[in-house]
This record gives C-alpha cells, sequence and structure tokens, in this order.
C-alpha cells in the first residue's frame, strides 16, 4: 500500500524525482510567495503590472510599520481574546463531559454521547440567523463575550468526541484501583484521569486554536467594527474606498498568520497526534 | 474673482445660521457607524466628528468604523437590531430596501430647510425616493475618459466632441498598435459604465431613469440602438484583450505602460495612476463626447451619503450633526485634496485645486443640463442590475449573441416589476 521508498528505485528515477520536487514545492507555495513578495513591495507595483518580477523598490519597513500603526494590533488583540478563552472553556468542558461519559455506566450514556456528535454532522451556516438572533436577545451581539460562548458551545461537541474516546482507552483498572482506595470521584478525576489526559489536551488545544483563529464565517455575523471584530474580519480593513491596498493586506497576512503558524512549529508533534487522535481506537 | 467672493460670503452666512443650532450645545449620546474605512477618509471623518464634538463638549459621541465590504452586508443586521443614530450609505435606489423597510429615518424636513433647500439642490433627485428625502449627501465624484495625452499628443488626436471623433481617435490609436480603452470586467461594473454613458448620449437621461425604473423592455429597439453604439467599439477590437479576468486595478498597466489609450471610470482612478507615475502632464480628463445630437448632456456622479436611522434614539442630535456635515465651511474642507479629494455637494463650498477634481466639478455643474444620474448599479435593482451586467461583459467579448443577452436579461425584468 505505501509507496515504494525512493532509495529503492533506479538512479535515473531518482534523479527526476530530486529534480521535480522542488518543482512541485515551488509550483505548491507560488501564491504564498507571491503574498510574501508583495508584502514588500510598493503600491505603484500593482498598478505598473509588476506582479512576479523584481520589486521595483523594497518597503517591507514601510509597509510592515502601516500594518503596526494601522487598527491591526488591535484587531489581533482581539482575535487573542477570542481565542483563548475558547480553547480553556472549551476543553474544561469537553475534559469534564468526556470524563463523565467514558467512565460512568449510566441510561441515556449513549444517547447524550451521540448528542453531543450530532452537532457536528449540523452545517454551521444553516445556524447563521437563530444564533444571531439569540444573541442579540441575550444582549451579547457584537461582544467578545457572544463569539466566545457561541464559540466553546459549538466546539465542545467535537472535544467531548475526542476526550470521552481518549479516556474510554484508558485502562480502567486505574479508576478501579482508586474506588478500592475510596478516593473521591472529583480527585479521580483530577489526580489520575486528567494528568493521563495530557497528551490529548496539548493536542485538542493546538486544533481548536487554529480552528477559531482562522474562523471568520461567525466574525463577521455576530461582531463589527474594531471593538469586537478578529484579525480574519479585520484584515480587509486596508482596502481603500475604492480599491485594494495588496501590498498592506499581504504584510497583514503574514503578520495575521504568525500565531498559528508559530504554534504549529512549536507544538508540531501534538498537532500531527491531535489530527490522528480519535482516528486509530 | 467675483464668484469665488460670492461663495465665501454666501459660505459665511450659511455657517453663521448653520452654526447657531449645533453651538446650543447638545446633550446626550450620538451613535455614527461609518463605512469609511480606509486611512483617509477615516481620518478625514473622524476630525470632522472631532470639530462637531468641540461646538458640543456636552455631547458623548461613539463612533463605530467598519470595513467597508463588511459594511454593505451589516448594515441591514445593525439597522434592525443595534440601531446607530447616523450611518454612512449610498444614494438612489441603493437606499430602496432601507426605506421600504422603514430603516431610515424621513428628513423632509432638513430639505425644506432654506439653507439646505437651496445650496443642496443639485443632489435632491438622487435622495429622493416616494417624494420625501431620505439622508443628506456628503461627497460625490465625477465619471469620464481619464486619457493618456502624452500618446494623444503624439498621434495629433484631441479630445473628441462627439462619438465619430471617437471613433476615429481610436481608428488611429489601433493603427499605432495600441488599444483605444483598458477595463478589467471581472466584477462586472466597470462594464457598466460604459452602458451608462453610450445609453444616456443615446436616449438621454429621462430615458435612462425610466428604464431603470423598469419601464423600458430591454428587448427595446431603443436598447438595440444603445448597443448597437457600444458594438462599433467592441467590433473595432477598443478594448484590451481578456478583461473579463482582470478586475479594474489590474486593468490600469496598459494605461501606465501605454498600451491603451485611456480608460472610462470614476476619479478614483487618478489616484494610482498617480502612484504608478503618471504625471498631471500626461493624463487628462475629458467628459464621454456626444453621440445623438440634440440629446442632453446628463453625467453620473456616484453620491455618498448620511442617514438618519429610524429606530436611533437621539434624532434631534442626529439631525444636528447631517446639518453640520453639509454645510459650506464642513464640505470645502472635507472634500479638499487632503482629505477625501472630491467634489463638495453644497454649491457655496470651495473646491479643491487638484486639476481633476476642478474639471469634474466644471462638467458637473456646467455641462451635465440632462442631470446627474448615480452609476448603474445604484440606479438599477440590485438584482436588475447583476443580471444586465453579466449581460454586458458577454456582449463586450461575444457582440453577436446580443438577442439571446437581452432576452435573458428581459426575463430577469419581468419577473422583477411584475407586481
Amino acid at each position: 500500500m505505501f509507496p515504494k521508498p525512493i532509495e529503492k528505485s533506479s538512479r535515473a528515477w531518482q534523479l527526476s524525482y530530486q529534480a521535480l520536487l522542488p518543482l512541485a514545492m515551488l509550483l505548491w507555495l507560488a501564491p504564498l510567495l507571491a503574498v510574501a513578495l508583495f508584502s514588500i513591495r510598493p503600491d505603484a507595483d500593482f498598478i505598473t503590472g509588476n506582479y512576479w518580477g523584481w520589486p521595483s523598490s523594497f518597503e517591507m519597513i514601510k509597509n510592515y510599520s502601516m500594518v503596526f500603526t494601522s487598527a491591526m494590533p488591535r484587531y489581533i488583540l482581539n482575535s487573542f481574546l477570542i481565542t483563548i478563552p475558547t480553547v480553556i472553556g472549551a476543553l474544561t468542558l469537553s475534559c469534564m463531559t468526556g470524563f463523565a461519559l467514558g467512565i460512568y455506566k449510566f441510561r441515556g450514556n449513549l444517547l447524550i454521547f451521540f448528542m453531543f456528535i450530532a452537532g457536528n454532522f449540523v452545517p454551521f451556516q444553516i445556524l447563521m440567523v437563530p444564533v444571531r438572533d439569540l444573541t442579540l436577545d441575550m444582549g451579547l451581539y457584537n461582544t467578545k463575550t457572544g463569539l466566545v460562548l457561541f464559540h466553546i458551545a459549538f466546539q465542545t461537541g467535537f472535544c467531548t468526541l475526542f476526550m470521552r474516546n481518549f479516556i474510554k482507552a484508558l485502562p480502567f483498572e486505574l479508576i478501579e484501583a482508586a474506588r478500592v482506595e475510596g478516593i473521591a470521584e472529583w480527585r479521580i478525576f483530577w489526580y489520575v484521569v486528567l494528568p493521563l489526559m495530557k497528551p490529548a489536551i496539548a493536542a485538542l488545544s493546538v486544533l481548536i486554536f487554529t480552528f477559531i483563529w482562522n474562523d471568520y464565517f461567525w466574525a463577521i455575523v455576530l461582531t463589527q467594527g474594531e471593538n469586537s471584530q478578529p484579525v480574519t474580519a479585520g484584515i480587509t480593513s486596508f482596502n481603500a474606498q475604492y480599491r485594494a491596498m495588496y501590498h498592506l493586506m499581504s504584510a497583514g497576512s503574514i503578520i495575521a498568520a504568525l500565531p498559528p503558524v508559530l504554534m504549529f512549529f512549536l507544538m508540531q508533534k501534538h498537532f500531527i497526534a491531535g489530527l490522528t487522535l480519535g482516528a486509530v481506537k | 474673482m467675483q464668484t469665488t467672493l460670492k461663495a465665501t460670503i454666501a459660505s459665511l452666512a450659511t455657517a453663521v445660521v448653520l452654526a447657531s443650532p449645533a453651538s446650543a450645545d447638545l446633550t446626550g449620546n450620538l451613535r455614527i457607524n461609518l463605512d469609511t474605512s480606509n486611512p483617509a477618509p477615516r481620518a478625514t471623518m473622524e476630525a470632522m466628528i472631532s470639530r462637531f464634538q468641540a461646538l458640543n463638549p456636552e455631547l458623548n459621541i461613539t463612533t463605530n468604523v467598519i470595513d467597508r465590504e463588511a459594511y454593505k452586508t451589516q448594515i441591514r443586521n445593525f439597522l434592525s437590531a443595534d440601531a446607530p443614530d447616523v450611518l454612512t450609505w449610498y444614494a438612489a435606489n441603493r437606499m430602496t430596501p432601507y426605506v421600504d423597510a422603514g430603516l431610515f429615518e424621513d428628513v423632509s424636513d432638513l430639505w425644506a430647510e432654506p439653507a439646505i433647500a437651496a445650496s443642496l439642490a443639485s443632489t435632491k433627485g438622487a435622495l429622493t425616493l416616494n417624494g420625501k428625502q431620505w439622508g443628506v449627501p456628503y461627497t460625490y465624484y465625477q465619471i469620464g475618459v481619464y486619457y493618456r495625452k502624452d500618446i494623444y499628443d503624439e498621434l495629433g488626436l484631441s479630445e473628441p466632441k462627439d462619438f465619430s471623433e471617437m471613433l476615429a481617435n481610436c481608428e488611429a490609436m489601433l493603427a499605432s498598435g495600441r488599444k483605444c480603452y483598458t477595463i478589467g470586467t471581472k466584477w462586472l461594473w466597470t462594464a457598466a459604465a460604459w452602458f451608462d454613458y453610450i445609453s444616456m448620449r443615446t436616449h438621454g437621461y429621462d430615458y435612462q431613469m425610466s428604464f431603470a425604473r423598469g419601464d423600458v423592455k430591454w428587448t427595446d429597439p431603443s436598447v438595440y440602438e444603445t448597443f448597437e453604439n457600444w458594438g462599433k467599439l467592441v467590433r473595432m477590437g477598443a478594448f484590451v484583450d481578456d478583461h473579463q479576468n482582470k478586475d479594474w486595478q489590474q486593468s490600469l498597466p496598459f494605461v501606465v505602460n501605454g498600451e491603451a489609450g485611456g480608460i472610462l471610470l470614476g476619479n478614483f482612478t487618478v489616484a494610482p495612476l498617480r502612484t504608478a507615475g503618471l504625471t498631471d502632464d500626461q493624463l487628462d480628463f475629458h467628459q464621454f463626447p456626444a453621440i445623438k445630437p440634440g440629446i442632453a448632456m446628463a453625467e453620473a456622479a456616484p453620491t455618498d451619503t448620511f442617514h438618519i436611522a429610524a429606530n436611533g434614539q437621539n434624532k434631534d442630535n442626529a439631525r444636528a450633526f447631517l446639518r453640520y456635515l453639509v454645510s459650506p465651511a464642513e464640505q470645502t474642507i472635507i472634500n479638499n485634496g487632503d482629505n477625501l479629494g472630491q467634489i463638495p455637494i453644497n454649491s457655496a463650498s470651495g473646491v479643491s485645486d487638484d486639476k481633476f477634481v476642478q474639471q469634474g466639478f466644471e462638467m458637473l455643474s456646467s455641462n451635465s443640463p440632462g442631470g446627474v444620474a448615480q452609476f448603474f448599479d445604484r440606479d438599477f435593482p440590485a438584482e436588475m442590475a447583476k443580471a444586465a451586467m453579466e449581460g454586458m461583459q458577454e456582449f463586450m467579448l461575444f457582440p453577436d449573441n446580443l438577442d439571446d443577452i437581452l432576452e435573458r436579461i428581459e426575463s430577469v425584468r419581468q419577473d422583477l416589476y411584475q407586481e
């Protein structure tokens, strides 16, 4: 099933592989390279049609300092203020629900579990109008709190699925042993199960962080303006009244993409673990 | 000089009249939603608001700036859910959905005030729906042909006075190995500028307005006549190739690099062309020439506006703010070259000394007797405009499909206007 290792193929094939790989990568990265290149170009390059050539001048400092003197820092701060509470909230809740559904046997356990999963099957776009009305009635429209609460509610279902399966896979003897010792249930959760869940928590927090950071849909449905909108929605604020400022948007996009990229490189191991988590039982 | 002096006196007089209610020190709150999100207009608006604040230190003003594109999707939402007192929007048909939904406040009383009635007359039509006024304008700009004067001079061409000269210029341009006009129709609306002008020059302003109201069939011979005129340019290859893949900004390199003679667009085209290195000696402006003799020249000048939300809490403060922003003094400041760089809507205001703004002001105030339209996609209902603009793009690529195209657009019109 797996592809044959390249070392075992003929020399000619190896050579062509080595030649094609950088080419394919360059092609694959071309849009990203264009964004990076545009972020250091002057505005005039776009209007003179110089898209791929050598920049007519290097405006890296000017473009990036424009980004930092605009409303961008505010939007980035909003993104953090939305993403971090969501990650904490969703993980706290799902650790508890995962524990309850994974450890206790009670009637309706499976039903409740399915309800958590069912939430993931609902295409979130159809929730747009009811959720907007709900946040409005609760007085949370156009607030970061409203966005955070909704994200927590929606992400908890997904997290619960993973957490429950993870806890279910833990050796049940550990919990039985603790019970024999007469330890209170909440202490079992805190001292026995939670330490064992660290890998799952780490993996999920990376996943949820990137999900929420990259969310655009709910950001424009539930918030407006720079007081509450995250950076994904705020990036277009560089656009002039009549035209798009591609050099500034490129610089802004690169800044906005840094936190999830950093998160990915710092916690790469967990990220990959997170992608396969729950897939293998 | 005489007129400048008069204008100054008039502006001073109105400023005094207008300043008096404002200096009565408003109290309470005023919430303003702005779509002027990019740096320059934003600074202009914020400076204007702070001047208003200085006049009314007791007033508690909150300003919310929303990205211009996002604003278009959010406006209905915030007007019904979390209404500000004052908000920016566009004139003419773009107001219709909010007027019909009762979300905009009727401000006919403001327009009845002598200071406003006299000095804003030129844009009154654009703010009128169902016989009432629903907001005030704060800026507008001209549309016309921006062309490479140096290339025209090189080929011995001059600004066309009528359509046949326009076609002759184009022949010469093509013969020199250039295209006549650049255009990027990816987002469709740029094609509508050509349609708007050719239609208004072929049949006049009043025809175009009744067309916008749905009174003319798209399969009518008059529409064929418009497209026939346009087709002359399309068939001779006047426009750059592959324009359907470019937005208007991407179509500018042809003008900058001298591969196309000009572009038909709004005054906002000037700023990027200057950024790209064209000087005012190389770039010039002319009005879209007459096509049929006897048809009064009419222009399209998209107008940006302020409105009061019907669900707002502080309507008296909102009215005071609207009075303030249309005053000649404020209009002179916010539309000058350092700020919006566009044409003030108050006839008593001073005009920026920018070459293109001057030409636009002159054209709109003295050479547009037929009337001032907004723009195709602001005058026609959104659904109608979308279907029609798709057809226009197709026409520019495949002029032979005209019968098909017009029948398709006509079926949309029938769906839309049948009661």
